[in-house]
């Protein structure tokens, strides 16, 4: 009976490891269809970890939003570019690249940190834990409630953000109202 | 435990059972597997024998005679084996790999296809609980609060089984008819979540085992609470399977085979069962969330446990009831299939995001001012 | 226990039966090289064009919409699960929501960005 309340350590350690390792392989492979497809697998684990944390509904929203649909995009995108590996460079940092990884890094840091210092509410799940959130109706149900009364604005803004995505990606996708959309994208050897 | 020398096998398989300290966790873990297992295997059996139906079917609509030839000896059985000996035959194919196909990936492509469709098939409530010794047991393999979305996430993962099958094959008729089916699939997504929308409203739960609990009575079914939903979803059932009329991904007249050209032997009878399963599948969740699911028309749960005298036999009614009503929405499907010609692929572009779409979305708006007027007064 | 280790188990058990199924194929049945043979299918004749063609930008637009109104249908999923608690301001604060993005939607139907042709 031992081994079993470990269970959920084990499992968290190895889940994180299985995000550790697909993360690095995306990064890693040279093809980017393995790299999506490593992302897949990442996005899959991440999902899985919520899981494991009770966090059911962000579980899904993570695979039918991410794993299912943005990667799709990225799958799309390959494909319509068609990069073959060989077009592409190994590791070379850039100027642009790196100012990213320092970006990141720095973010990283700071939610580590303030993670380390926030109110033990926050920090240890507590008053939130799995049974209360059942008590409470289950995870998606006090999420909901959560974001329709506490976080009414960012989820209108969001509609608003929603919208300028669209508009922008019609706009980049469709240059002129006239000629249709432009068909293909040139470039040489395209059709 | 003490093991003797004239302990005989099924001695040892007998006292099992009580070496085991059963509780909750245990029982649950043991059910888990056998529900599993009874699951996959009759998943197994599909693919053989929806070959054969839709063989069958169609040769009797057309006044043909369909295959009628293989069997044991003289016993026929209308050719029922046709399906056992094709799929040996195409498990023992010679497996050709076109040159310049990128190997990991034409490898991983049917196994993208299948694994998302076991998956959804066990988020299904094949019936009601079972009650073994004093242990209540779900009917289904796993039991989430979140069952919609859940199905919903886990299926949008089919996509990259049939964009890697494109891709990977170096071909391009497949890529042609990947990229199709991809887009086919992920367009008639939205309106298939959004169809699910009103019922959520209706029955103010995520879970499938409550929303069928829910439906007691007939008029308590989906399919009268929300008629367009059901609509929108039964279009889009098709879609999302690439089945006629939308079986552009395969129009064999411009794409030869669509995704699985370059596939042949066991791979592309592993392509058959992801088809088959998700298809399956579907007709589960049309039947569960729009016709009551494993609950008997006419015959309110309470009065078949009060007539059988046990949950169990009640049970096992609910899961004939819910693979009678899968059974028609499969039928469903083949019928549909030999009776509409294909679409023409700009056509159902538009008919997903020109009609599908904001008649889904009107869907919900509309079902939740009802409701509201209903309900909130 | 956790409802999402069967979901585990099973999802292992799915890949390993596609991985067997796609196996089977590859250790059952003959093997004989031909250059004929391993060609991509071209009904019959030899390959004329490869089968890495630039694809059409329509499917990235379909793709990149697709996207942004599944996250909407994620929205109206909480929505509708908190439906009853939330009463009429839940049903006006997602006609809100809606309503712009059927802004959006016009817009992109009047921009012919869903013609296929």
């Amino acid at each position: 009976m031992e081994a079993l309340n470990l269970m959920p350590e084990i499992l968290f350690y190895i889940i994180s490891g299985m995000v550790l390792v697909s993360s690095v392989m995306v990064v890693a492979s040279r093809n980017p269809i393995t790299s999506a497809i490593f992302l897949v697998v990442d996005l899959f684990f991440v999902a899985a970890l919520y899981a494991s944390l009770g966090a059911d509904f962000t579980a899904a929203v993570q695979v039918l939003v991410y794993a299912g649909a943005i990667v799709v995009l990225f799958v799309f995108v390959i494909m319509l570019l068609n990069l073959k590996p060989e077009a592409l460079r190994g590791f070379r940092f850039t100027v642009g690249e790196a100012l990213v990884l320092l970006i990141t890094l720095t973010g990283f840091v700071i939610i580590a940190t303030e993670l380390a210092h926030a109110p033990p509410d926050i920090a240890s799940p507590g008053n939130l834990g799995a049974a209360a959130i059942e008590l409470a109706g289950g995870n998606t149900f006090v999420v909901g409630m959560r974001m329709f009364t506490a976080f009414l604005w960012p989820f209108e803004i969001a509609s608003v953000l929603i919208l300028l995505a669209i508009v922008a990606c019609v706009m980049v996708a469709k240059k002129d109202k006239k000629s249709g959309l432009k068909g293909h994208i040139q470039s040489s050897g395209g059709n | 435990m003490n093991l003797g020398v004239d302990l005989t096998f099924l001695e040892f398989l007998a006292s099992l059972p009580a070496l085991v300290e059963w509780n909750d966790f245990t029982v649950g873990l043991v059910a888990f597997a056998v529900k599993f297992a009874i699951l996959v295997g009759g998943l197994l059996q599909l693919p053989p024998l929806l070959v054969w139906i839709e063989r069958r079917v169609p040769a009797l609509m057309q006044r043909r005679r369909g295959p009628n030839r293989v069997g044991f000896f003289k016993w026929r059985l209308y050719g029922l084996m046709q399906s056992l000996a094709d799929t040996i035959k195409l498990i023992f194919k010679e497996e050709v790999v076109p040159d310049g196909a990128h190997k990991v990936f034409y490898h991983l492509a049917p196994v993208f296809c299948v694994f998302p469709a076991f998956l959804v098939a066990c988020a299904i409530p094949y019936g009601p609980d079972l009650l073994v010794f004093g242990h209540k047991i779900p009917l289904s393999v796993v039991r989430l609060d979140v069952g919609f979305l859940f199905i919903l996430a886990i299926s949008s993962l089919a996509v990259y089984g049939v964009s890697l099958a494109g891709w990977a094959s170096n071909n391009k008729y497949s890529l042609m008819g990947s990229l199709r089916a991809s887009a086919q699939m992920i367009s008639y997504e939205i309106p298939l979540g959004m169809s699910l929308i009103p019922i959520v409203l209706i029955y103010g739960t995520l879970d499938l085992g409550k929303i069928v609990e829910a439906q007691t009575s007939l008029i308590h079914w989906g399919v009268f609470a929300a008629p367009f939903s059901f609509m929108i979803f039964l279009i889009c059932m098709f879609a999302e399977t690439n089945r006629a009329p939308f079986d552009l991904a395969e129009a064999e007249g411009e794409l030869v085979a669509g995704f699985h050209t370059e596939y042949n032997s066991a791979k592309f009878a592993a392509f058959f069962l992801g088809e088959y399963v998700s298809m399956f599948v579907l007709s589960c969740l049309a039947a569960t969330v729009f016709f009551g699911g494993w609950q008997v028309p006419f015959v309110p749960y309470e009065t078949i446990v009060a007539l059988a005298g046990s949950p169990n036999i009640a049970a096992l009614a609910g899961i004939m009831m819910l693979l009678l009503k899968a059974s028609f929405f499969m039928w469903v499907y083949i019928w549909v299939r030999w009776t509409l010609p294909r679409f023409r692929y700009d056509q159902l572009m538009s008919l997903g995001w020109k009609f599908m779409l904001p008649i889904g979305l009107a869907n919900v708006v509309g079902t939740a001012v009802v409701l509201a007027v209903l309900r909130f007064k | 226990m956790n409802p999402y280790i069967p979901v585990i188990i099973v999802l292992i058990f799915g890949v390993l039966l596609g991985s067997i199924l796609s196996g089977l194929a590859a250790f059952l049945g003959p093997k004989k090289y031909l250059k004929e043979k391993m060609d991509p299918y071209e009904c019959g004749v030899p390959k004329v064009t490869s089968g890495s063609e630039k694809m059409s930008v329509k499917f990235y637009l379909t793709a990149i919409l697709f996207i942004l109104f599944d996250i909407e249908t994620v929205f109206l999923y909480l929505w509708a699960r908190t439906f009853d608690q939330l009463g009429w301001l839940g049903v006006v604060e997602v006609a809100m929501f809606v309503l712009v993005l059927v802004v959006g939607y016009i817009y992109v139907l009047k921009r012919g960005a869903l013609e296929w042709d």
